[in-house]
Order: structure tokens, then C-alpha cells, then sequence
């Protein structure tokens, strides 16, 4: 892991300022070490020299002065990184945002979601402590370091090539043991993972133990398990810690050499007071910046970790799908599409598929697909598991790309941002926060209340009140009245907006017999005023009450 | 630190090893930290000597100390974080157990909303985070202590008032650096844990919608919500940002006052006289009394760790506390003192009837019962499929049958009101497939055995088949094929089977199977129910099967259906 990813500078402008920022205080607060530093030694060796008190004073309130100018630069260092930190984050997620609207649902729905989503809120908080603790550190390790290197050999060569010779030891040592500790870690990890998810197995497993009387024996299984985890844990972290010590050592041991170097050059006579002290003082903090680093190196990698997974996601250029939104100007482009769809809002005429073939990556999931789909007919289209009913869906909703023609009423509908023709229901209800009534009218400009009615009547989910709320993810409905009122969002819009074409991806699955058929009525209403409505399902009520069945895998095959 | 309730206190002390296990880590540490700030005072003290030049035979002696302490503060340091470490997972066994065995009475349906996954992994990550108390808060809480205590008495002891002063600006340093701060932090926690709640919410929502909201032309408005509640978020952090750095500056403010204040002190002592160990003041003396708390203030550096360190402890802790119940909630059953048995604990079960006359039960925290009024009598060859909409209550019947939740009313078996006799005994004769069967990170041998440890491979090869999994397992490899975590590797309906392959192979003479189809897809849902039913079926036991999947008739004996409540 490089320690400042060059990827964060460009995708994030304020980390630019940050490191400028940083610099500066980082240099102003070496001169200040060295200021300290010089003005302590300068106390003493005027008290050995026998100076009275008075004589000292103005050297005692200099060094008060620059005690108050040192903690003024931390507290400042440290407001810059926090700073810092939240001016970043909130533009690595709005670039990760864009991102993902762009790619589109598909490409979204091949990630894990909710890892997606940790990564862009509490993944991207890990850059706190990346900022706050470990770039202030790195920065001064590239600028306090060098200095106070050169400013201790240019006052005592010896000691200063001592630190120059220890320094660069560290970082080598720390790689060294960085890789045996990683192929330690790499034979252990997976029975570390194992043993680590244990005791989640046996608590999330509870209620089936207990339904066969197991509960008592778990008490051995914890035990034994977290026992094992420890032994086998203790074996590399024996390892790892090796890393923290060789850095501890080679840091006293440096000062120690230099103590004992300038202790005997003192006694003969070879070097002043005033310079060995000096010398001593600023030894340690040469090595202070080197070794937070080291210490905050864990702390900082977890925020690099999300970072990197974020910049996997934006640098992610190689497929190209079909934009859900045109991003830079999603507004034009609606325009654009707009007479469009205003023809094909009033056309009354069928859907017609000719030669439609999508691919997933380099596999040919439909092949030269012709169908039709004709406007006040229910038509249901069916298939066993696998055969491309979902991928036929999110092609016709313009989620992944396809060849051939699409034509509704005659005229050819063009893939792309909008689709005001259609309206459609996913097989997961994909509720938000909000009311039901909010939910019904998604996307609508002005919600009518009247007509949000009739779509939970037509839907079959009269009995779900408009004013109920709902948590995250449409919390607070049962499974079958999530369903219902995710049809009834679809039927919303193809009222409201007139949209020629209905698309229902088995909307039936989660509703028993009666919800099942206040449904199908409702479609058939739909049907009735001569729109094209599809449903994907291959429940017996729903295929019954078809005008028209599609074989999906029959029309491939053909 | 007040506000560590009875409950959190005794989630905590599970977490803190005992003394033995404890003592040579902190020994070691505070060894570690005493040699380093001796360190600093040795080489101060041997260079200020060597220029008065005394005898060579002193100034070896501080040669050699400074080369001791230097390593040996490196080699206590490795020490004391194996030491700690090993005490920390050693008492990770005790607190996991301790959980655990508050837990056991109360699952499944008595811990506080554990019903969701997400929330009982955090529970599991909790627990392993209160490992952190012994670590992060205890150990560097009482070396960085320890040392400063030791520091301010050596300081004291050679010119009275910098000791004073030292004990002074660390106090300060610790009452401003920490708690001031910590209440800067605190309020700052307030004010942006609820934005930092909100963003995550609206994230979650937009990418698991993604195709909801771009089909119907959503995103865009989303989108510039969501910016709008990060850029109250960045500005609230901005607002915050100015309180953050405080702490580490009045760390340093106080470490360069207490220096300041050991030459101020110190000088005129060097005529005056010094404190107990140096009636006559010498100038070594002095730098070490000067150069110390620097090294004091280092070591200092810990607490603020270990106050941010406490602050995540404590929430651990009290969310492990909400999750586990200090008492068994009324509406979780606890066995009486004397139960009955149905059957004797040495030999096998026979046939059971099973009969419930206005039965009722209701959730913890619940005021409505969630299912009222049920009869229904179930004997040995019965197959009874219940049907009913969704929050009418089927999940809870059957949570109630295996004695999950208490009830109200009549539940009998084999005329013994099920009350009178132990849970085990219940789940003895009454078995259940769950909504959603957990199945353990291990092989599919081991996923089975468990229902009875007796059965040979034969035996599970057999009533995989019986399941339809004799295929698929045999494809996979086996009884030896692993399920993954949380059965990963395993589709809904392959679970399902699994779940019940498991139950047969217990043989309860009832049989509850709950929603077998929830999570599987419609076009496997028929085949699945078909399979349990046929599998399932047996002139000995009693089978009630909860579903919404329309059953053939020729396979049921019996349809109930449970009517919605209001």
C-alpha cells in the first residue's frame, strides 16, 4: 500500500489544500521545535555558567513564547486535518454518487449493495483518522525530519550521522518484518476468519439449537473456539509486534548512542555543553514523526482500504452500459428525448421486439428475440429460472444495452435516460422512506390523491392506508403489501403519466389467492384502456387470466 | 463516566480479565514507561555531569544506564503488549460465555429486535469490542498513572516546587485535555451522529433503489437531496472541526509550562537547596528535574487514547446491555420448578396429539397480542396446511408451539398442558423448520448431525434424498461440501431442504414448518412445497405446514386459515 494514494489528490481537491496547508504548519513547527530546543539549552548552560535568575529571565520568557506558538501550531495542524477530512469525504462520495447513477442499476445491482453503501458512509469516515493522525505525521516525517537531521550533524557531525545511519533502518526493517508477518498472517487468516465468525454462528443459531435441545453443549464450542482463536492469534501477533519493536529499539538505542557519544566527547573536552544538549533534544524528535507514523499506520490503512475500494469504483471505466442518467446535463438531455415520448405517450399501438439480442459481458443471453405485445391484451410472459426474463426487463428499461429494434405504435424507442412511455415493477418492491402515498406517487411531479387510490385499489391494496409510514427500505409492510404497493407505484405512473406500456416483474409472488386476484382485476382495467401490459410470472391465476401467453424460451429457441 | 448504568457495569466486568491474567501486561508496561522517561533523565543527567567532568566510574555507571534502559524499554514494551493481548483473549472466552448464558433463556424471541441479521452481527462485534476495556482503557489508563505518579514524587524529591508543578500541569492537562475535550467531542457527537445516520440512510436507500428510482425518473431529486444533507453534514463537521485540535494543545501547553516552571523553581535552588534526595543542588541534578516531564508528558500522550478508547467502550457495552435483557420478559416462558415429563428421558418419543383451545401469545414490548383465539386439534397422520395473511400472526403461532413465547389459553400434548412441562421436553416432541433455517459455517455433516449425532453417513445420504438433495449434494461433494457463513453457498430453497432433512433426521413427532417458500423464487416455491409435504408425510407424526403457496389437496389433510387482526 502506497502511503499518499496519488488518486486521492486527483479525485479530491481539498486534499490538495489540506497537504499545502499541512506543509506549511509542518515546517513552522520545526522551526519551533528548534527554537525550543535551542532556547532550553541556551537556560541551562547559562545556569551552569552561574547566572542568577534575572540574567536567565528573558531567556526563560522567550521559551515561554514559543511553548505557546507550539501548541497554537498543533491545535492549527490539527483543525486543518479535520478540515481536511470532511471537505474530502463529502467530495469522494459526491464523485462515487455520480458514479453510480452513471454506471447505472444493473451494473450497481452486480455489486454487493450494502457494501457499496458502507463504503460510501461509515468506509469513507475510516479517512478521519488518515487525516487526523496519520498525513500530519507523514508530512512531518518529510519535512521535520530532513531538518532536524541537517541541523544536528551541521552542530555535531557525529551524532548527526549516527540518526542519518538509524533512520533509513527503520523503514527497512519494518518491510522486512511487514513480509514475514504477512505470510504468517495469510496461513492463519482463513482459520482466524473462521474462528472470529464462531461465536456469530452459535449466537445467530440459537433459536435452531435450542429447537433441538443443542443449547447446553455451545457453552464447550465457545470455549474451545475462542481459545483456539487466541492461540492461534498470540502466534501472529508474536510476529507482528516485532515491527513496534525494532522501531521503539532502533529509536532509544539511536539516542542512547548519541547520550553516550557526546557523554565522552564531553569529558574530553572535544564539544560544549550547550552543543551536546542541543544535540540531545533534538534527537528524539528526528526519530517522534517516523514512529507516529508507524504507530498510526493501522489506524490510517483502514481508511485507505475504503478509499482504494472507492477509487476502484470511479476508475472503473470498463463496460459501458447504458447511462441512467446523462450526468453532466441530465436536464438536456430529458429535453431531448421529450417529443419523443410525448407521440409515443398517446400512440396507441403494440409493442413490437425485432431481432432484440442483449449480452451479459461476452455471453449472449437473448438471441434475436421477436415478439409482440399488443395494446389491451394481458399478456404474461413465463420461463423456467435463468432464461433471461429479468435481463429481458432491464434492457426494455434501458438498464443494459441491446441490439436490434424496439419499436412501440411503429415508432422506435431510443435507448437512453428517460422512458416516459413506460412504467414498471421490479420483483423486489424496492420501497423508500416516506408514505405510502409518497411511495405510490415516486417521481411524480404533483402527487393526486385521487388517483393514488385508485392505483392501491387497482393494485389490490385498497386496505393499505395512503398515510402509513414507512422507515428505511419501505420498513413497517408485510411482504405482500410491499409487493402490492410497489404495483401500485407502476400502475400510479401509468395513469398519471399515461405510459403506453405496463411492466410487471412477478408481482404475484408474495401475495396469496385474493390479493393475487385484486390484482389481475386491476391490470385488467389497465388493459382495458388500451395499454400494453406484461407480466412476468408463472403462477397458474396469473397465467389463467391471460389474453396472451409468451414462452420465453420457446421464442429463443425457435 | 457517570452515566454507566447497573446493566453496562456488569456487561463490563465480564470484560476485564482477572488480576492474574492481568498483572504482568501492566507490570510490563508500566516497566516500559518508567525506563523510558529514566532514559531521558540518565542521558541528561550524564551529559551535564561529563561536562563537570566527575569520576569516570560515575558517569560508566550512567553510561551503561542509559544503554539498559534504552533496551530494555523496547524489549518490556514487546512484553507488555503480548502479555495484554493474551489476558484480553483469554477473557474473551469468559465474556462471550457470560453473554452467552444470558442469552440462551431468552432466544430467540426475547432479545430486543434481534430479528434483523445485521443487528446481531453488531451484538457479536460488541461483545468482541468490549475487549478493548482491558487494552485501550484500563492498561494505559493506569501505566501512564503509575509513571506520572512515580515522576512526580522522583521530581519532588529534588527540587520540591517543579514536582508541585508537574503533579499541577498534568492534572490540568488531564482535566482540560480530556474533559473538557471530551465534552467538546461529546456535543460535536451529538450534533453530527444523527446527520452521519441520515446520510447512511439516504446512501442505502439510492444505491438499493437504483432501479426503482431511475426508472421512474427519481434519481436526479434524490440525488440533489442527498447533497444537500452532506453539505449540512460537512458544514456541521467544519463547525467542529475548531474544538478537535484543543486537547493536543493543552497537552503541550502544560508540558511546556511544567518545564518552564522546573528551571524557574529550579535555579534558585542551586543556592538554596534542593528537596529530600539532594539537600545540595547540584546542576546535573537540576537538568534532570528539567528535562523529565518532557519525557512524563509523552507517556501522558496514552490518556487521551484511552478516554476516546472508554467512549467506545461504553457504547459498546450499553448496546450489549439493551440487546440482552437483565430479566426474562413475562412473555418469554421459564420453566417451573418440578416440569412433567411426557416421556421418559431414556427412551425414544412416541406419537403425539397436539391441541390448542383459544390460544393466544404476544411479543415482548408488545401491548396487542400478535395471534388470539386458536383451536385446533393436530394427531399423529394429520397434515394441516395453515394459511392466513400476512400479520396474522402465523410466525408467532409457531414460535409459540416449540415454547419461544408463553401463551395464554390451552396448549396441550398428549393432554399435558405444555406449562407444566420443561421447553426441552416440548421441543422433544414438537419440532420446527424456521422461516429462515440457520445454517452453520461448517460442512453439510455437521449441519445434520447435530439433529441427531447418532446417524451414519448412510443415514444422511438417506433423508438427503428423501429432501431431493442427494443430487446437488453429491455434486458439490458430498456430505463434506461446506454451506458457507450463514449458508452463503446455499440457494433458499437448497436451505430449506437442508432444514428439513435436519428435523426428519430428529424425528419430532410434530412437525411445524414455517413459510418454507418465503425466501425462495415463486418458480421453485410449488416444487418445494410439494417435496416437504411428500417427504415430511408419516402416519406417526403430525405435520402443520405454514405457508401462503397454494398447497395441492391431495397432500393435505386440513386447511386453517388464520384471519388478519386488527
Amino acid at each position: 500500500m502506497r502511503p499518499l494514494d496519488p488518486r486521492l489528490l486527483r479525485y479530491a481537491h481539498a486534499a490538495r489544500r489540506f497537504l499545502l496547508i499541512g506543509a506549511l504548519l509542518g515546517f513552522a513547527q520545526t522551526l519551533v521545535v528548534i527554537a525550543f530546543a535551542w532556547l532550553l539549552t541556551r537556560a541551562i548552560t547559562l545556569t551552569v555558567a552561574g547566572e542568577p535568575l534575572s540574567t536567565i529571565m528573558p531567556t526563560l520568557a522567550a521559551l515561554a513564547g514559543v511553548v505557546v506558538l507550539r501548541s497554537v501550531l498543533i491545535w492549527l495542524l490539527e483543525v486543518a486535518a479535520n478540515r481536511g477530512a470532511a471537505q474530502v469525504k463529502s467530495q469522494l462520495r459526491a464523485r462515487v454518487m455520480v458514479k453510480l447513477a452513471e454506471r447505472g442499476p444493473d451494473w450497481v445491482a452486480s455489486q454487493q449493495s450494502a457494501r457499496l453503501s458502507t463504503v460510501v458512509t461509515t468506509g469513507l469516515d475510516a479517512l478521519d483518522n488518515y487525516f487526523a493522525r496519520y498525513l500530519p505525521q507523514l508530512l512531518l516525517t518529510m519535512i521535520a525530519t530532513p531538518i532536524l537531521i541537517a541541523v544536528i550533524a551541521w552542530q555535531d557531525l557525529a551524532s548527526g550521522l549516527t540518526v542519518i545511519i538509524v533512520i533509513p533502518l527503520i523503514p527497512i526493517f519494518m518491510i522486512l518484518i511487514g513480509k514475514v508477518t504477512q505470510s504468517v498472517q495469510q496461513e492463519q487468516w482463513q482459520a482466524l476468519q473462521r474462528l472470529s465468525t464462531g461465536f456469530l454462528d452459535v449466537v445467530g443459531g440459537l433459536g435452531t439449537l435450542k429447537i433441538y435441545g443443542r443449547e447446553r453443549r455451545q457453552f464447550d464450542r465457545i470455549r474451545s473456539i475462542t481459545e483456539e482463536y487466541r492461540t492461534r492469534t498470540m502466534t501472529v501477533l508474536r510476529v507482528s509486534f516485532l515491527s513496534g519493536f525494532v522501531l521503539e529499539l532502533a529509536a532509544s538505542l539511536s539516542v542512547a548512542l548519541i547520550a553516550v557519544s557526546i557523554g565522552l566527547r564531553l569529558i574530553d573536552g572535544a564539544l560544549l555543553l550547550g552543543v551536546g544538549l542541543f544535540v540531545l533534544l533534538l534527537a528524539p524528535e528526528a526519530f517522534l514523526p517516523l514512529r507516529q507514523v508507524g504507530a498510526q499506520f493501522h489506524a490510517a490503512a483502514d481508511g485507505l482500504a475504503a478509499a482504494e475500494e472507492l477509487f476502484a469504483i470511479l476508475d472503473d471505466d470498463s463496460i459501458a452500459t447504458v447511462p441512467a442518467v446523462s450526468t453532466a446535463d441530465a436536464a438536456a438531455g430529458a429535453n431531448l428525448g421529450a417529443p419523443v415520448a410525448d407521440q409515443l405517450g398517446s400512440a396507441a399501438g403494440s409493442l413490437r421486439l425485432a431481432g432484440f439480442t442483449v449480452r451479459r459481458g461476452d455471453t449472449v443471453v437473448i438471441d434475436q428475440l421477436h415478439a409482440e405485445f399488443s395494446p389491451g391484451e394481458l399478456s404474461v410472459l413465463r420461463g423456467v429460472s435463468g432464461v433471461g426474463k429479468s435481463t429481458l426487463v432491464a434492457a426494455l428499461l434501458g438498464f443494459v444495452p441491446y441490439v436490434g429494434a424496439l419499436t412501440l405504435g411503429g415508432v422506435a424507442v431510443a435507448p437512453g435516460a428517460s422512458r416516459p412511455w413506460l412504467a414498471w415493477a421490479g420483483q423486489q418492491p424496492g420501497l423508500v422512506r416516506g408514505t405510502v402515498a409518497e411511495n405510490v406517487a415516486l417521481g411524480a411531479a404533483s402527487a393526486q390523491p385521487a388517483t393514488i387510490m385508485q392505483a392501491l385499489d387497482w393494485a389490490g391494496a385498497a386496505d393499505v392506508a395512503p398515510v402509513t409510514v414507512l422507515g428505511v427500505n419501505g420498513d413497517g409492510l408485510s411482504g405482500g403489501q410491499a409487493q402490492r404497493v410497489a404495483a401500485a407505484r407502476a400502475i400510479y405512473r401509468a395513469i398519471a403519466t399515461d405510459c403506453h406500456v405496463l411492466i410487471l416483474d412477478e408481482p404475484s409472488s408474495a401475495l396469496d389467492s385474493e390479493a393475487e386476484a385484486g390484482l389481475l382485476a386491476g391490470l385488467r382495467h389497465l388493459a382495458d384502456q388500451g395499454r400494453v401490459v406484461i407480466v412476468v410470472s408463472h403462477r397458474p391465476a396469473v397465467i389463467a387470466a391471460a389474453d396472451h401467453v409468451l414462452d420465453l424460451q420457446e421464442l429463443i429457441h425457435v | 463516566m457517570s452515566d454507566v448504568t447497573s446493566a453496562s457495569r456488569n456487561v463490563l466486568r465480564l470484560a476485564q480479565p482477572r488480576p492474574r491474567w492481568f498483572a504482568p501486561g501492566l507490570l510490563a508496561g508500566i516497566g516500559s514507561a518508567v525506563m523510558a522517561v529514566a532514559l531521558l533523565a540518565c542521558s541528561a543527567w550524564l551529559i551535564t555531569a561529563a561536562a563537570e567532568m566527575p569520576s569516570l566510574a560515575i558517569l560508566g555507571m550512567a553510561i551503561v544506564g542509559v544503554r539498559a534502559f534504552a533496551i530494555f524499554r523496547s524489549v518490556l514494551r514487546y512484553l507488555e503488549r503480548l502479555t495484554s493481548h493474551d489476558a484480553a483473549f483469554r477473557q474473551l472466552a469468559e465474556l462471550r460465555l457470560g453473554i452467552f448464558r444470558r442469552i440462551v433463556p431468552v432466544a430467540p424471541a426475547g432479545l430486543a429486535s434481534t430479528g434483523r441479521g445485521d443487528l446481531l452481527t453488531r451484538l457479536v462485534r460488541d461483545v468482541d469490542d468490549l475487549q478493548d476495556l482491558p487494552l485501550r482503557v484500563v492498561q494505559p489508563l493506569l501505566v501512564a498513572g503509575v509513571t506520572a505518579g512515580l515522576s512526580v514524587i522522583g521530581i519532588w524529591l529534588i527540587v520540591p516546587m517543579a514536582g508541585l508543578t508537574l503533579l499541577v500541569c498534568l492534572l490540568l492537562a488531564g482535566l482540560l485535555g480530556t474533559v473538557f475535550s471530551g465534552s467538546l467531542t461529546a456535543r460535536a457527537d451529538r450534533e453530527l451522529a444523527p446527520l452521519r445516520g441520515a446520510l447512511a440512510d439516504e446512501v442505502l436507500e439510492i444505491v438499493l433503489n437504483l432501479d426503482v428510482l431511475t426508472a421512474f425518473d427519481a434519481l436526479t431529486p434524490r440525488l440533489a437531496h442527498l447533497a444537500r444533507t452532506d453539505e449540512r453534514l460537512r458544514l456541521a463537521a467544519l463547525r467542529r472541526s475548531v474544538g478537535v485540535g484543543v486537547q493536543s494543545a493543552v497537552v503541550a501547553l502544560c508540558a511546556g509550562v511544567a518545564t518552564l516552571s522546573a528551571l524557574y523553581f529550579g535555579i534558585p535552588a542551586l543556592e538554596s537547596g534542593g528537596g529530600l534526595l539532594s539537600p545540595e543542588l547540584l546542576v546535573p541534578t537540576l537538568v534532570v528535574a528539567v528535562l523529565v516531564p518532557m519525557a512524563v508528558f509523552e507517556v501522558f500522550g496514552m490518556i487521551p487514547l484511552a478516554i476516546g478508547a472508554w467512549r467506545q467502550v461504553r457504547v459498546s457495552a450499553r448496546r450489549v446491555a439493551d440487546v440482552v435483557p437483565q430479566a426474562v420478559p413475562a412473555e418469554i416462558p421459564v420453566d417451573g420448578v418440578k416440569p412433567q415429563e411426557l416421556f421418559s428421558p431414556d427412551h425414544a418419543v412416541g406419537p403425539v396429539v397436539l391441541e390448542l383451545t383459544d390460544l393466544g401469545a404476544r411479543w415482548p414490548d408488545q401491548v396487542e397480542p400478535a395471534v388470539a383465539g386458536v383451536t385446533l386439534r393436530l394427531a399423529p397422520g394429520d397434515c394441516v396446511h395453515l394459511a392466513g395473511p400476512s400479520g396474522a400472526g402465523k410466525t408467532t403461532l409457531a414460535q409459540t408451539l416449540v415454547r419461544f413465547l408463553d401463551y395464554t389459553g390451552s396448549y396441550r400434548l398428549n393432554g399435558v398442558e405444555a406449562r407444566l412441562l420443561a421447553q426441552t421436553e416440548v421441543r422433544r416432541v414438537v419440532g420446527l423448520c424456521e422461516q429462515r433455517p440457520w445454517l452453520f459455517d461448517d460442512s453439510i455433516r455437521q449441519n445434520l448431525l447435530f439433529a441427531r449425532d447418532t446417524a451414519t453417513d448412510a443415514d444422511l445420504e438417506a433423508v438427503l434424498a428423501r429432501v431431493g438433495l442427494a443430487e446437488w449434494a453429491a455434486k458439490r461433494g458430498g456430505l463434506d461440501a461446506r454451506v458457507g457463513e450463514r449458508g452463503v453457498l446455499v440457494s433458499g430453497g437448497q436451505a430449506q431442504r437442508i432444514a428439513l432433512a435436519r428435523a426428519l433426521l430428529a424425528d419430532f413427532p410434530v412437525l411445524i414448518v414455517d413459510e418454507p417458500t418465503a425466501n425462495v423464487d415463486s418458480a421453485g416455491a410449488d416444487a418445494l412445497v410439494r417435496d416437504i409435504l411428500t417427504a415430511a408425510a408419516d402416519a406417526h407424526r403430525a405435520v402443520l405446514l405454514i405457508s401462503h403457496t397454494p398447497v395441492p389437496d391431495e397432500l393435505v389433510t386440513l386447511r386453517v386459515t388464520l384471519s388478519a387482526r386488527r
